[in-house]
């Protein structure tokens, strides 16, 4: 069969935006647009701009170059464009590149561009996977607002009478398996994912598929087996960023720190300009006392992440915490106020920047300011004591105590305990600092005082349930949220109550944004928690607010 | 750190990278040159397209050998990201003929494919682009008149091959065994480095027990020499 030539596209009517930073690369690419009647092309030659006219207008096609020069690459632009949700649903972003990067295999449905281009670019090359890639995202485009509404139930049955209409073992068959599986997964569904990743093995030795199933044996607790395939992928080949990170994860939940550190490490070596690794391997390399390479990852993460959504009060914190363990107060006290420059619209992380101050005062002797300090933030820490999280409360503690200020470290430990009275390692770390202090009887009745008082909300709002008080059961449950909004289980029994509320008297749009939050929220805090994906499907069968026909 | 610490592979993947990028620039622009009005062969011009196209084929072939360059050493070192997805032959097919189609006219031979459009493989497409590439480009250099690519299915995997009506490959090629594990040849000038790729292309492809590989004859449909890409 002799091969057909694909007629010209008309690309009259769609804009785009060419992201480049290379003047003659522009107008080349411009120039091959232009030939199929393309009259829309916005041009951006750095990151910053590139984010600011997407935050104005809409495109229909990204043209981005991987590479960028300094600063924020290709791949950093797309994700904080996904995460702002900076793009349409059918937009189509093609990634440039001069070869084939280690970025570009696995990664997650939010990291990846929907094809790569490597250079050179010719007109063929570029009017065949666009032509492709527009054609694929207009069928695809109902299927990524269920998904942007987190809608993962019927994402996945679009995609099933999607896939109705196609020849099995096609490409494009398997880019909805692939899909399917991802949504699978999203909405806590392991089993088709799980069907499709395996029949996909049976194929071919496909890392995506393997890491895949690594993720579910992950999720539900078989560390083993996870590592076992995710060593299959890493082994021999440092490519596979992806797996490395989640054999990182796996070799530190099965405590083998050393070996999650030198795993980040050869991620690392392959791509350095990730902030999550960098913070990962902070972490593995503080928890293992490697204090001089955890601050340089710490250093870097921050660095790498600034002007990032991917910014995070951790890194500071371990960071601050680690010069004054190596009895350097000034960069520890630099380092405070680079975290309240770099997140001042996070009240939360401007209140740590001031309040972990305390410690290293302490240690420079300067009894007066760290006492001052303390006084002067006791009223705020105290209101957002649910606000902060567990490690900084734990090493913020401790001095408080040493100043006698028991009242506010008090509160600080009566709100972790809260927020996770179900998680004994926190309920152990609390009740050793008040034995340290000399106060372990005292500690031990307020502790248990506060996961009681959580555990009682908890049973009340069941029996008003029970009784058909809905209304009083959400406004305690409610209530309760505000003062415990990292407690997973408060979270899923409120959703559970609104669910139900709605499923009485109808659906509200309030109720279910609220619903919903609070579900999406509980599963960040503790992923894999069934009860999540079971209120999501009775949520979904609600309906919504946008409904489209198939 | 000190200057005599920095690893040379840094500035080659780096410099490799640079060089594409201009490279790229120049193949686009002689492209260009070579798409200006009138483009059907005018008598007046024949001379300069043919050189603009003999231009552009000597950029290819530089750019070809530094990605063959760098993703051998990148399988080398153990990074790089192979990655086989389900794609259809024929797109691959029509971005190889688009590569070498300039060439092939400036030299007046005749550029055939014959691809079924429901043809798909799992392959890792950069690879597999670059090594059909590298035989169009050698196919063209000893055509009289014809070339023809085609692919077709071969058991649960296909075949991929490169014709020519040239002379055909010397016997030194052919009697080696697996020619591309010779190496390096001083004698011939040539540097191997393509067939060397495609071997090694070929076998990273693999599906259960069954691993790719690439062969050499001559005769095939035109009576030149003809490359094989195998791919379970």
């Amino acid at each position: 069969m002799k091969i057909r030539n694909l007629p010209p596209p008309d690309f009259s009517r769609t804009s785009f935006l060419i992201v480049e930073d290379f003047e003659g690369m522009r107008a080349i690419l411009r120039d091959i647009l232009a030939r199929a009647g393309a009259r829309h092309i916005a041009q951006a030659n750095n990151a910053d701009s590139a984010i600011s006219m997407l935050e104005r207008t809409r495109y229909d096609v990204i043209l981005c170059d991987l590479h960028l020069g300094h600063g924020k690459n290709g791949q950093d632009i797309l994700e904080e464009a996904r995460h702002r949700g900076l793009l349409a649903p059918h937009a189509v972003w093609l990634m440039v590149s001069a070869e084939k990067a280690a970025e570009m295999v696995t990664g997650t449905i939010e990291s990846r561009p929907d094809d790569y281009l490597i250079k050179p670019i010719t007109e063929t090359l570029l009017f065949m996977r666009l032509s492709q890639q527009i054609a694929k995202k207009h069928v695809l485009a109902p299927i990524e607002i269920a998904m942007r509404e987190h809608e993962y139930l019927k994402a996945l049955r679009l995609t099933d009478s999607q896939m109705e209409g196609i020849q099995p073992n096609t490409p494009h068959a398997w880019d909805l398996k692939r899909l399917k599986a991802e949504l699978a997964m999203a909405s806590g569904e392991h089993g088709p994912a799980r069907a499709i990743y395996e029949e996909a093995l049976s194929l071919r030795d496909l890392p995506w598929a393997r890491l895949g199933l690594a993720k579910i044996h992950y999720n539900e607790g078989r560390l083993d087996d996870a590592r076992r395939e995710l060593k299959e992928i890493t082994d021999g080949n440092r490519a596979y960023l992806e797996a490395h990170d989640w054999l990182a994860r796996t070799l530190d939940k099965l405590g083998d720190h050393e070996g999650a550190q030198s795993v980040l490490q050869r991620a690392l070596t392959t791509s350095p300009r990730a902030p999550l690794r960098q913070l990962h391997l902070g972490e593995v390399a503080h928890r293992r006392g490697e204090l001089g390479a955890a601050a340089l990852a710490f250093q870097s993460s921050i660095e790498l992440a600034r002007n990032t959504p991917l910014k995070t009060t951790q890194a500071y914190l371990a960071l601050s915490q680690i010069h004054l363990a190596q009895d350097n107060p000034d960069a520890a006290l630099k380092t405070l106020s680079a975290l309240s420059i770099d997140m001042y619209n996070n009240p939360a992380a401007r209140l740590l920047a001031q309040a972990m101050q305390i410690p290293v005062r302490l240690k420079t002797g300067e009894h007066g300011i760290a006492k001052d300090l303390a006084q002067q933030l006791a009223e705020e820490l105290k209101a957002k004591a649910q606000h902060l999280p567990p490690d900084a409360v734990f090493n913020l503690v401790v001095p408080l105590l040493a100043l006698g200020d028991k009242a506010t470290a008090d509160a600080l430990l009566a709100s972790v305990i809260g927020n996770h009275h179900d998680h004994p390692e926190y309920l152990e770390r609390a009740q050793a600092v008040y034995t340290q202090a000399g106060l372990e009887d005292e500690g031990r009745e307020l502790l248990n005082r506060a996961a009681r008082a959580a555990t009682d909300i908890m049973n009340r709002g069941v029996k008003l349930s029970r009784e058909g008080k809905l209304d009083e059961a959400i406004q305690l449950t409610r209530e309760a949220r505000a003062q415990m909004p990292s407690n997973a289980r408060l979270l899923l029994n409120h959703a559970f109550l609104l669910i139900a509320w709605m499923e009485r008297h109808g659906r509200e749009t309030a109720l279910n944004k609220e619903a919903r939050g609070c579900i999406e929220l509980a599963r960040k805090l503790k992923p894999g928690e069934k009860r999540a994906s079971e209120l999501l499907t009775r949520l979904e069968l609600l309906g919504s607010d946008f409904e489209f026909s198939v | 750190m000190p200057a005599d610490k920095l690893d040379i592979s840094t500035f080659l993947v780096s410099s490799i990278h640079d060089m594409k990028n201009s490279l790229g620039m120049m193949a686009a622009y002689l492209e260009d040159a070579l798409a200006e009005p009138g483009s059907a062969p005018d008598p007046v011009d024949t001379q300069a397209r043919r050189k603009t196209a003999q231009a552009l084929y000597e950029v290819q072939r530089v750019n070809n050998h530094l990605v063959q360059l760098l993703a051998l050493y990148k399988i080398d070192q153990a990074f790089y990201p192979f990655d086989p997805q389900g794609r259809p032959l024929a797109d691959l097919a029509r971005e190889a003929l688009a590569r070498a189609q300039p060439l092939a006219d400036s030299k007046g031979i005749a550029l055939d494919c014959e691809c079924p459009e429901d043809l798909y493989g799992w392959i890792d497409y950069e690879l597999v682009f670059g090594v059909v590439v590298q035989a169009l480009h050698n196919a063209l250099h000893y055509a009289k008149g014809r070339v023809l690519l085609s692919a077709a299915a071969q058991g649960s995997g296909m075949l991929i091959r490169v014709e020519d009506d040239g002379p055909g490959f010397p016997d030194f090629l052919l009697e080696q065994g697996n020619a591309a594990q010779r190496g390096i040849s001083f004698e011939t000038g040539c540097t191997g480095l393509g067939l060397y790729f495609a071997d090694v292309v070929a076998r990273l492809h693999k599906a259960g027990e069954n691993t790719g590989c690439i062969r050499l004859e001559n005769g095939g449909q035109l009576g030149g020499g003809c490359f094989s890409l195998e791919l379970p």
